[in-house]
């Protein structure tokens, strides 16, 4: 749907249920190379469900994903993040109890070299200055130092979280409202790491409840709701309200 | 490109960390404040009875200790990822008891085979619990605390059966083995605080105590980032029941037979040190330091009482306090972190 | 952020509740099994018309219930008549056995019983459910331990306690080769301060080094919990207290049970304080044991133990029955016997011959 090549990753005719819920039904959407998409519905719409599934957390009950055209089944989610697609969880992928460093590089550890790192034995140096270099070079400033991600303020943990998913992402970044729990000015910041991920080339699927936000910073706007696509459009076609309208059900006319 | 972090929040919180005088931070630490009681614990016993400070009941200590330590240390691993393991007491009972069935069959042959083969049965046993606890938590899709309670009934159930309720066999040869050899310490003994201090080196610097962590601390952050939860946890089981078994053959050493109930009511004994050391039962954090001083606090706790001729029923009391002091310390250092 | 958190923390208060309710369902069903057991031996023993006795004990798998158990059947074999054994494998506990004692009381007229040999595991509890019994003409005898009131009790066997604790103290006295005079330092290796068998055995045992060895000094009592590791460390530490260099050199150890005994045994052979056959003298400490489990045995002819006081369950099995089979047949005791027999302990040496031995030795099943 961008342009002419290939997306960069899409889903095709996706659906899901929880046992009687039917969460999404046959949902496609991609997103390409250099794109922002939005992900915007009601609450309980199916949006973190997709995420899930894109992220390799959920199997589909049907439908396929296809990575730059080549579809791919994710046993886990380890396999969509070799893959190149990052994502940041609505419901905290941080494990509190872990310092900054080592959560930045969980399930990627830095091991010594030689016969220590054969056993296992972490290079919590080298990790703890990449993860600060990290987190800097995305605009994020927190010490990556024996702090626990648990001491951190609920902003903070936010700014890890997607300092973690940016430095990592290397095709595609999904961030599960990531302005949650940030104030006005940190809730830009957010909006700024998006648009250089974006100058990276990276494909960035957001998915917020703030309609500004979503307005101002993507290119194209997907409106599932209870687990449909009911419009996908380029950004230009929405004004607030018909937004909020395509959302609710509630505006006439734009199906 | 600006900063997400406030800089004056971020340095609010820097301050306290770095203007803090080292005693101040000392203090604020839990294995250090353990230490320093059980040292004023062990005055208190020696000024009472000066037999406490000889290298004698040193040595008597260092046996018991070992007794309890491997519990402590494989029950700090299985906290750390949220669980509980309520099986290793009666595995210390069945895997001196099995093991001491297997050495009973190979009594013709020399003293080393007979113990080395002991102590790969009994390893055996206890990573065969390990299997069948992670076995019912996986598969039978049981709560650690009630899959590990089957085989602890299980276990305890299975020495009655083997041994008629009588201790089997007499081994003179393995009884003499945990006499003290280097200054206090016994050979087994020895071994039994190089496993305790390689376990250390691993849960708090390898990858492997990393995922323990990670797991205990947010399971579904774990597994998103690809860590094998189910792999960790049944690792973690078995390293439990392995190292129970360890402990079942040094307890079949110091009695010379397998008992059916050598380690009856050590898991509560291993989890209470664990609880003092500072770990936190719902997962996510520990430290194996703590562990280890919490159980030498318990085995000169209970070796002073029995100096004093106190009946065994005030060191469960006892017992109860350490722990119910521990975790208040750790609640009040908890809120007190949390106002600051 | 937070939600996941939570949430994982939330199934604590679950998990627990879950535990409770899985053991409280546990129990239930052990109990359920234990009833439905007793129902079908009873019902199925009875379909031929032959006397029927049914022996309830504390803990079956134990050895010296086993022994028990092998007394009764060689008798009842003998008199012809049905045995219905019971107990809880391995709980002593007033909790589980009552559920069985009240489902043999509770057969049907046709498959009842003709007779009750019960061990009672707790002095009261078990009291009411005696009284039903009796009510329905199912005479009851107590085994080993007794009722608190004899009252609807027709006959109790059991071993001399007391008298055993005396048998010990002579025993200990004699290899530390007592002489009037001197001074012997010795500690008693205990399992409760409050155990029955073990203050009778105790009280015993003090009354004989009263009356007849005023030089024995008891140092201090150490209590094992049932636990033979706990003995072990007991004692190595009064070992250590009372080293042979001290001004207070041990002599002479009681242990008063067969956990302890165990406890004991490996603690002197660690401490190299262990007698052999031939000396216990200055430098060793004597060791009395009680309970004839067959390691303990073994440990006799090398001198580790300088006795084990032993008591006699297959004696008590084969009294209790004939006791029973007689006061059915006749409606009296047998001639001679008391309402109350008391077996005495027997003291195992190393010198005993192995026929001896073995007779008293505690069988495993
Ligand atoms: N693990 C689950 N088990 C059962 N039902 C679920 C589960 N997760 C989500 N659902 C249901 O699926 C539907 C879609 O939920 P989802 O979390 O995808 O919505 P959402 O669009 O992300 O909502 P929100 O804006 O509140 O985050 C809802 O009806 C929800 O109740
Ligand atoms: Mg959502």
């Amino acid at each position: 749907m961008t342009s002419n090549s290939t997306p960069l990753y899409e889903v095709r005719s996706v659906s899901k249920n929880y046992g009687n819920v039917v969460a999404l039904r046959n949902v496609s959407m991609s997103v390409g190379a250099g794109e922002i998409v939005g992900l915007v519905g009601d609450n309980g719409a199916g949006k973190s469900t997709l995420v899930k599934i894109l992220s390799g957390v959920y199997s589909p009950d049907s439908g396929e994903l296809l990575v730059e055209g080549v579809p791919h089944v994710w046993k886990s989610p380890h396999e969509a993040m070799a893959a190149g697609v990052e994502t940041l969880y609505q419901d905290s992928g941080l494990a509190l109890d872990l310092t900054i460093g080592a959560n930045v590089f969980l399930g990627r550890e830095k091991v010594k070299k030689g016969f220590l790192g054969k056993l296992g034995f972490l290079d919590q140096k080298a990790m703890d200055q990449e993860a600060a270099d990290d987190l800097e070079r995305t605009g994020i400033a927190v010490h990556a130092s024996k702090r626990t991600v648990g001491q951190l303020s609920g902003g903070q943990r936010q700014a890890v979280a997607i300092g973690r998913a940016v430095a990592w992402a290397q095709k595609v970044i999904i961030l599960d409202e990531p302005t949650n729990h940030l104030g006005a000015r940190q809730a830009g910041e957010v909006l700024s790491v998006m648009k250089a991920a974006k100058a990276r080339g990276l494909g960035v699927i957001f998915i917020s409840h703030t309609l500004p936000h979503v307005l101002e910073v993507t290119d194209r706007i997907i409106v599932l709701r209870l687990g449909s696509v009911v419009r996908n459009a380029p950004t230009s076609e929405f004004t607030a309200e018909s937004l909020l309208g395509t959302i609710t059900g509630l505006h006439v006319g734009t199906e | 490109m600006s900063i997400i972090v406030d800089p004056v929040q971020e340095s609010s919180f820097e301050k306290p960390d770095r203007s803090q005088l080292w005693y101040r931070r000392l203090l604020a630490n839990q294995q250090f404040l353990l230490l320093l009681v059980t040292i004023a614990i062990f005055v208190f016993f020696a000024f009472n009875r000066h037999v406490f400070a000889s290298a004698g009941e040193f040595g008597n200590n260092v046996t018991n200790f070992c007794t309890l330590v491997l519990l402590g240390v494989g029950e700090t691993y299985v906290i750390a990822t949220g669980g509980i393991d309520l099986s290793v007491g009666s595995t210390v009972s069945l895997s001196g008891v099995v093991g001491a069935i297997a050495m009973e069959h190979l009594a013709m042959h020399s003293e080393l085979l007979v113990l080395s083969v002991g102590t790969v049965v009994c390893i055996g046993i206890g990573i065969l619990v390990g299997v069948v606890n992670s076995a019912l938590i996986h598969y039978a899709r049981l709560v650690p605390f009630v899959a590990t309670l089957v085989t602890w009934g299980a276990g305890a159930g299975m020495c009655l059966v083997l041994t008629g309720g009588a201790p089997i066999g007499q081994n003179s040869g393995a009884i003499a083995l945990t006499v003290p050899k280097i200054w206090i310490f016994s050979y087994p003994a020895l071994i039994i605080i190089a496993i305790t201090f390689v376990a250390g080196l691993f849960l708090h610097l390898s990858r492997f105590g990393r995922f323990t962590f990670a797991v205990g601390s947010n399971a579904f952050a774990a597994r998103a980032v690809g860590i094998n939860v189910k792999r960790q946890v049944t690792s973690v089981y078995v390293l439990s029941g392995a190292l129970a078994g360890i402990t079942g053959m040094f307890v079949y050493m110091r009695l010379g037979s397998g008992a059916p109930t050598a380690g009856t009511g050590q898991e509560l004994i291993a989890i209470a040190a664990v609880v003092i050391g500072g770990a936190r039962l719902t997962g996510g954090s520990a430290r194996l330091s703590g562990t280890v001083i919490a159980a030498w606090m318990i085995t000169i706790v209970s070796s002073g009482l029995i100096f004093m001729n106190v009946s065994p029923n005030y060191n469960q009391v006892a017992v109860a306090l350490l722990i119910a002091t521990a975790a208040t310390a750790q609640a009040l250092r908890k809120s007190a972190r949390q106002s600051s | 952020m937070n939600k996941e958190s939570l949430t994982s923390g939330a199934p604590t208060r679950t998990r627990w509740t879950g535990a409770k309710a899985v053991v409280a369902a546990s129990l239930a069903v052990s109990s359920i099994a234990l009833v439905g057991l007793g129902s079908a031996s009873v019902a199925g023993a009875s379909s031929s018309k032959k006397i029927t006795i049914a022996f309830v004990v504390g803990a079956e798998a134990d050895p010296f219930f086993i022994s028990m158990n092998a007394g009764a059947q060689a008798e009842a074999t003998k008199l012809h008549v049905d045995l219905i054994w019971q107990g809880n494998p391995s709980q002593y506990s007033p909790s589980t056995q009552i559920p069985v004692v009240q489902q043999v009381t509770t057969q049907l007229a046709s498959a009842k019983p003709s007779a009750l040999v019960l061990g009672p595991t707790d002095p009261k509890a078990l009291e009411p459910y005696v009284k039903v019994a009796v009510k329905k003409h199912i005479p009851v005898f107590n085994v080993d331990s007794q009722d608190a009131s004899l009252k609807n009790i027709t006959g109790f066997v059991t071993g001399n306690n007391a008298q055993g604790g005396q048998a010990a103290a002579d025993a200990l006295a004699g290899a530390m080769g007592y002489t009037a005079g001197k001074t012997y330092n010795v500690v008693v290796g205990m399992t409760s301060p409050t155990a029955t068998t073990n203050v009778l055995r105790y009280d015993g045992f003090k009354a004989e080094i009263a009356k007849k060895y005023p030089g024995i000094k008891i140092l201090a009592e150490a209590y094992s919990q049932s636990s033979p590791t706990t003995a072990n460390t007991n004692i190595q530490n009064w070992l250590t207290e009372y080293s042979q260099s001290s001004k207070t050199p041990l002599n002479g150890i009681f242990a008063i049970d067969g956990t302890n005994a165990e406890g004991a045994a490996s603690a002197l052979q660690a401490g190299g304080l262990a007698c052999s056959k031939t000396v216990c003298g200055s430098g060793h400490v004597a060791l009395v044991g009680y309970d004839a489990y067959s390691s303990n045995v073994s440990l006799l002819s090398s001198g580790v133990f300088a006795a084990l006081i032993a008591q006699d369950p297959y004696q008590e099995g084969i009294d209790s029955v004939f006791n029973a089979y007689t006061y059915l047949k006749t409606g009296k005791l047998p001639k001679g016997v008391s309402k109350t027999t008391t077996l005495p302990n027997v003291t195992l040496l190393p010198t005993s011959n192995s026929t001896f031995l073995a007779k008293y030795t505690y069988a495993t099943a």
